[in-house]
């Protein structure tokens, strides 16, 4: 399998490596904690958000748990509309507090990536009479009344949704558009989604296993995240961004293909003007599913091919569900904080790596002491939407 | 530190630098609709919103229209996003054959999947999960349509789903248009579509049923494969009400010298400057469209400075109740303001 032949416009072009932007805040907000602070600890503590499910009737699926939101955010047995928004504004309100740019937004663009949007409050809609207007569906309402944000956009494109509104973003910043954008990520569990998935699993789903053999599948997270994107030389610097690579496969609605990845890859390194073999950490999108983790595991073989000293790797989503259209954000700001702390969370419940996996440096038991610099985050989704962020330590 | 692509305006701090794409190829899919020039017609093309029925989807099957397979799973929102895209890429002379990396992907749409999303759930109220269909999976993702647009022509660029309420069609020819000025690809399949089933007629009502379709590319790009332009992509702006984002999308724009369209609700008064330009209200036409009016208002743009052969439209959508107002410009292509 090559990738040679697949070479977008961007990565051929050589003057956009020079850019580079300012991470000045983080927020995020998962089944495991409330801050980006409280979540990265969790994550290298190896603690788990896994739990028997609580928002909706076990008696209906197959699988038993998710990675649900704990009391008093989700109450056992009972759900409540626009729980996506809530997490939202708690996400982007710790991101503009750690950037210190206060909470008026009326001037800065506010991109939302995410997989469900407020599908779940359509289906209590649908399916209970909950009150819902159609403009509950995207974001822009909440955080109109929350920020003051005029210039918000809801991208629902899946499980990359985050790390395609943070290439977008940077997009803004590039084009001279904005000196400072939001970038955020949010999903809840919506009960199709997690249905439709429990139903295609050829076993039920007990726990994610990134890149394990006897991974059986995914189990979904509710979670957000944000961050403060701007123009070098505007406030603290948590970390630099380089260059967020996003293409798309054209290959299948829900199966991902390799050749997409890698492409995706290779984009990122041109657009951040570095080689692979400077990549020292991988913070993969790794979902568990029998699918993805082998396409994956391919793809980064074939990417970090020719290092002499390849990157460690680890994979969060068995500590924090798959938060679908969250997940990517999310993955950066653990990267964000594996550069800064130099610690790297474990990648749970990996036990025995896939065969594809084989030339690969996985972080497992016990969290990896390591002085990286550059950090390569991975989000892949349905549709074959392939986004990866090359983001390097803040000093 | 300069993009290689962009030209033109000039950059402050509402002037979103999109590289001012030329538009290449359009397409409809929609009952009653066959060529943008149909939305400048005057009067309703229907029967007075509020007295008539929610239209029969199967008054328009797009499917024969679309040819090849693989259409069997897929929703009534990409199986019209896949036809308005057939004869775009058609008028963009894109064969939709070839593998493409230098062509990306923005779709528009607020309710594609709302039917799939509320019916699964009640599926699984009523019968558990044992009772859903796996060919359901994809059409619950809201990326559905993009995906699928990009799968059946090989469009391996940027691919992205916009569902941003009242402003998501303008707002898709914009991304559509900082994709392209950023470099990441030399042109932009850019499409909003809505459909009409009980689902959404019970959560909003009527709503237009099809899709609009547009092909941006680079000037140069256009030039280089001896395509005509059809018309410029200028000045965009999102704001918090119509005035201040029509306002803004004409500073970033130059003014409102020349222009002569104004595709805005009908109770929106025209911007200063702009007083003697057409108005056109095209939701009074074919009905509320969601994330699909942008598109067809560019569509009508279009068709009219195609006509025209000078000057400039102005595109607003999102009112006074929605979260936002986005406003975009639209040049004849090469023509004088």
């Amino acid at each position: 399998m090559s990738a040679s032949t697949l070479t977008s416009p961007a990565a051929q072009s050589s003057t956009r490596r020079d850019h580079e932007w300012a991470v000045a805040g983080t927020g995020m907000i998962t089944s495991i904690g409330a801050t980006s602070g409280e979540v990265f600890d969790a994550l290298c503590a190896g603690r788990s958000g896994l739990a028997p499910l609580r928002g909706f009737d076990p008696k209906l699926f197959r699988a038993q748990h998710a990675y649900e939101m704990p009391e008093p955010t989700r109450t056992t047995g009972v759900d409540r509309p626009l729980r996506a928004t809530d997490l939202l504004g708690r996400a982007i309100s710790e991101a503009v507090a750690d950037a210190g740019i206060g909470d008026d937004l009326s001037r800065v663009p506010v991109l939302i990536g995410t997989g469900l949007r407020e599908l779940r409050s359509a289906e209590l809609w649908w399916t209970e009479d909950a009150p819902m207007v159609p403009a509950d569906l995207h974001f822009g309402t909440a955080l109109r009344a929350m920020f003051g944000a005029a210039t918000t956009y809801t991208f629902a494109n899946a499980c990359s949704a985050s790390l395609y509104a943070l290439g977008l973003g940077s997009d803004l910043l590039a084009s001279g558009a904005a000196d400072t954008v939001v970038v955020a990520g949010v999903d809840v569990i919506t009960e199709s989604m997690f249905g439709l998935l429990d139903r295609v699993h050829p076993e039920p789903v007990d726990a994610v296993r990134p890149f394990d053999r006897h991974r059986r599948g995914v189990l979904m997270g509710d979670g957000a995240a944000a961050v403060v994107l701007r123009a070098a030389g505007r406030g603290p610097v948590r970390a630099r961004l380089r260059g967020v690579g996003l293409n798309c496969d054209a290959y299948h609605v829900t199966a991902p293909d390799p050749v997409g990845m890698i492409a995706a890859m290779r984009e990122a390194y041109a657009l951040a003007g570095v080689t692979p073999a400077e990549v020292d950490l991988v913070l993969a999108h790794g979902t568990g599913t029998l699918r993805n983790d082998e396409a994956e595991a391919t793809a980064l073989t074939e990417a970090f091919a020719g290092s002499a000293a390849p990157p460690l790797v680890t994979a969060v989503k068995s500590m924090t569900g798959h938060t679908s259209g969250s997940s990517g954000l999310m993955s950066l700001v653990v990267a964000i904080f594996s550069l800064a702390t130099g610690l790297v969370p474990p990648t749970v419940g990996l036990v025995d790596p896939v065969e594809e996996a084989d030339g690969l440096r996985f972080v497992i038991g016990d969290p990896a002491r390591a002085g990286s610099r550059l950090a390569q985050v991975d989000a892949f989704g349905f549709g074959g939407v392939n986004a990866v962020a090359i983001v390097e330590r803040g000093d | 530190m300069t993009m290689p692509t962009i030209q033109g305006t000039t950059a402050t701090e509402d002037t979103a630098r999109t590289g001012n794409p030329v538009v290449v190829g359009l397409g409809i899919a929609a009952g009653g609709l066959t060529a943008a020039a149909d939305l400048l017609r005057v009067g309703p093309a229907v029967p007075e919103p509020g007295d008539r029925p929610l239209p029969d989807p199967a008054a328009f099957d797009p499917a024969p229209l679309i040819g090849g397979r693989g259409l069997r799973y897929k929703d009534r929102a990409t199986r019209l996003a896949l036809l308005a895209a057939t004869y775009a890429l058609e008028q963009a002379g894109l064969s939709g054959v070839e593998p493409d990396e230098a062509t990306g992907v923005v779709v528009s749409s607020n309710f594609g999947n709302l039917d799939t999303v509320c019916r699964v759930a009640r599926v699984i109220r009523a019968e558990g999960v044992r009772g859903t269909s796996p060919m359901d999976l994809p059409n619950a993702s809201s990326n559905v349509i993009a995906s699928s647009v990009a799968i059946k022509f090989g469009l391996r660029g940027p691919n992205l789903m916009v569902c941003n309420g009242a402003t998501s069609g303008l707002d898709a020819m914009y991304w559509a248009s900082v994709l392209i000025g950023s470099g990441r690809v030399r042109r932009v399949l850019a499409i909003g579509v809505e459909t009409s089933n009980p689902t959404v007629g019970e959560l909003v009502g009527t709503m237009f049923d099809g899709a609009a379709a547009l092909v941006l590319e680079t000037a140069e790009s256009a030039r280089d494969r001896g395509i005509e332009a059809l018309a410029t992509v200028g000045g965009y702006a999102r704001r918090a009400d119509a005035a201040r984002a029509a306002d803004a999308a004409l500073r970033a724009d130059g003014g409102p010298a020349g222009i002569g369209l104004l595709l805005a609700d009908a109770g929106q008064a025209p911007p200063p400057g702009a007083g003697q330009a057409d108005g056109r209200d095209l939701e009074a036409l074919v009905g509320p469209c969601s994330g699909a009016l942008g598109a067809l208002q560019c569509l009508a743009a279009v068709a009219w400075l195609r006509a025209e052969g000078r000057g400039a439209a102005l595109a607003v959508a999102g009112a006074d109740a929605d979260d936002g107002s986005a406003a975009l410009v639209l040049r004849a292509a090469g023509g004088p303001r």
